[in-house]
């Protein structure tokens, strides 16, 4: 009622219904436009070129915030001179509190300055740059639900009449639809990258053996492996060697995701040239080693590695720095903690060998930390004396990787899981 | 996770405290490879603050204890707590890393 009493009254100006009836279909003009896009790339040069043509203004531009940095960078810069906006987008930042928009980010409070070079806020560093004067700017802030998005400005505006008001509501309209855009682009981002983590674990699978069992005369080898939401870098084989033995290899590659999948890869090939060359576990685990001391970014491997005479059931076993394994024999658990060097790729070294021999009915349980590592809702990981438990309960039963995999499934319900899991199962029939 | 660099009258220390994982590894890695880059040594480490470390935690070390020893430089990892050592025992990685329960052993070691 009020708007409509001052454009009706009668001490209304020739000029203000114009102004008015202009300022509204600025409104009215860009409001479809904001609502309209989720591209910031277009949204931005829209709004920006309808509020310098509103104003008559001679430029405009918007920086952006960048919480990283703490520093203000030029997103958009709509100038006569395309070179002057280019120059502005790539070379100019400003400090928080540096110049009118650093003053108007820190403050976060709206700067109408109709003189530039009396106003010792003025950061003159841009138009040195650029070869654009400076004279009168308005600088208003970009405020979003999260915090400080940006600062806008319009520079040497022409129409003094402009109700700055009109900007301001129009910045606050563009501030919500900078946001929304930015949201956009970000969850577009994480599923390109969610899209590329189930690729890479598909891949990373198919280095696998085409099969999880493998049956030799008495040696019966299950495995189970089940890929991290993020891809880990967990690793198995059965390597068939001369005569009548088995290679069996678990491993853990640090870190997560794609880099991890990858170093598993190389690892694999590497391994399976190397296990054709020996039928000792330590010395294929030196040559592997030293294969990997020029690892990138500190990564490394954990991993056993046991080759089993399958006609005695004479088992050769080398350790770099994984977890122990269990031994099920005669209905008892018994956690094997070997004499080990430490992880590949590291330091040079020379791996201890150990022999066992197994007897009819034993079986052994290899595992990465991602089964005892595994947490629940609450945070609280399963601990490797519960993995125990849960093997000993299922000593008699058949399968008791599988077993064990439901009961870390069980714990883990309903977090994501944050590493690879992976079981291997040797039985020795009796 | 929080880290903190002093210069001690010439002993370099870095303390870190919270969780380093795969999230937070890439600041640790930023600052520990500035100090590798400046050919620092020894490097003391203080991890009395750390609650937890995964194994890309430890590949941050690993990477700079690598570039360390390119020019005959020292890590040295002190006053690790108990469940953060069994990480370290478990993988066998007190073989790789000098560890010191005390930040004087370290000094006098």
């Amino acid at each position: 009622m009020g708007e409509e009493a001052k454009l009706t009254g009668s001490e209304k100006r020739p000029g203000d219904t114009e102004k008015k009836v202009n300022e509204l279909r600025l409104l009215l003009e860009v409001s479809p436009i904001i609502s309209s896009t989720l591209e910031l790339d277009e949204l931005m040069p829209l709004v920006m070129e309808k509020a310098k043509d509103m104003m008559d203004a001679e430029a405009c531009s918007i920086l952006f915030y960048n919480r990283e940095t703490d520093k203000l960078e030029f997103e958009v810069a709509l100038c006569a001179e395309d070179s002057a906006s280019e120059v502005l987008r790539q070379k100019i930042t400003l400090d928080m509190g540096q110049g009118i928009a650093g003053w108007v980010a820190q403050n976060r409070e709206v700067l109408v300055i109709d003189d530039v070079r009396k106003d010792s806020r003025f950061f003159g560093g841009a138009d040195k740059q650029t070869g654009f004067v400076t004279r009168s700017i308005i600088a208003v802030p970009l405020i979003g639900r999260s915090g400080l998005i940006g600062v806008a400005e319009v520079i040497n505006p022409k129409s003094t009449e402009f109700d700055h008001e009109i900007f301001q509501l129009l910045c606050r309209q563009f501030a919500i639809a900078i946001e929304n855009a930015q949201f956009h682009r970000e969850s577009l981002q994480r599923e390109r990258l969610r899209q590329q983590l189930e690729i890479a674990a598909v891949i990373q699978k198919s280095f696998l053996p085409d099969s999880p069992d493998l049956t030799k005369g008495r040696l019966r080898l299950s495995a189970v492996n089940i890929s991290a939401s993020q891809v880990g870098g967990d690793v198995y084989d059965f390597i068939d060697l001369p005569g009548g033995k088995t290679g069996v290899l678990i491993g853990d590659v640090s870190g997560k995701g794609i880099s991890a999948a990858l170093y598993m890869a190389k690892f694999i090939s590497d391994f399976r040239h190397v296990s054709l060359l020996t039928d000792r576990p330590d010395v294929a685990l030196n040559r592997l080693n030293a294969q990997a001391s020029g690892a990138p970014l500190g990564m490394f491997l954990t991993a056993i590695y046991a080759i089993i005479d399958t006609e005695t059931g004479r088992l050769e076993i080398s350790v770099a720095g994984h977890p122990p394994f269990l031994r099920l024999t005669k209905g008892e658990v018994k956690v094997m903690s070997f004499q080990s060097g430490p992880p590949l790729g590291i330091v040079p070294a020379e791996y201890p060998v150990t022999t066992l021999s197994l007897e009819g009915g034993d079986a052994l349980l290899f595992v990465t930390d991602g089964v005892f590592d595994a947490k629940n809702r609450e945070g609280e990981r399963i601990g490797f004396e519960r993995i125990i438990e849960c093997v000993r309960a299922n000593a008699s039963g058949e399968q008791i990787a599988r077993r064990v995999v439901e009961y870390v499934e069980e714990f883990s319900r309903g977090t994501d899981r944050a590493d690879d899991l992976t079981m291997v199962e040797m039985r020795w029939s009796a | 996770m929080k880290i903190e660099i002093a210069d001690n009258k010439g002993m370099r220390v870095i303390a870190i405290s919270g969780d380093i994982d795969m999230y937070t590894s890439p600041e640790l890695r930023k600052e520990l490879m500035h100090l590798v880059q400046k050919k620092i040594t020894p490097l003391y480490v203080d991890f009395r603050g750390v609650s937890y470390i995964d194994s890309s935690g430890i590949a941050t070390f690993v990477e700079g204890l690598k570039g360390m020893m390119g020019y005959g430089g020292k890590m040295k990892l002190v006053c690790i707590p108990e469940r953060i050592m069994e990480i370290f025992s478990f993988a066998k990685l007190d073989k790789v890393f000098e560890i010191h329960g005390t930040m004087s052993d370290a000094v006098n070691s």
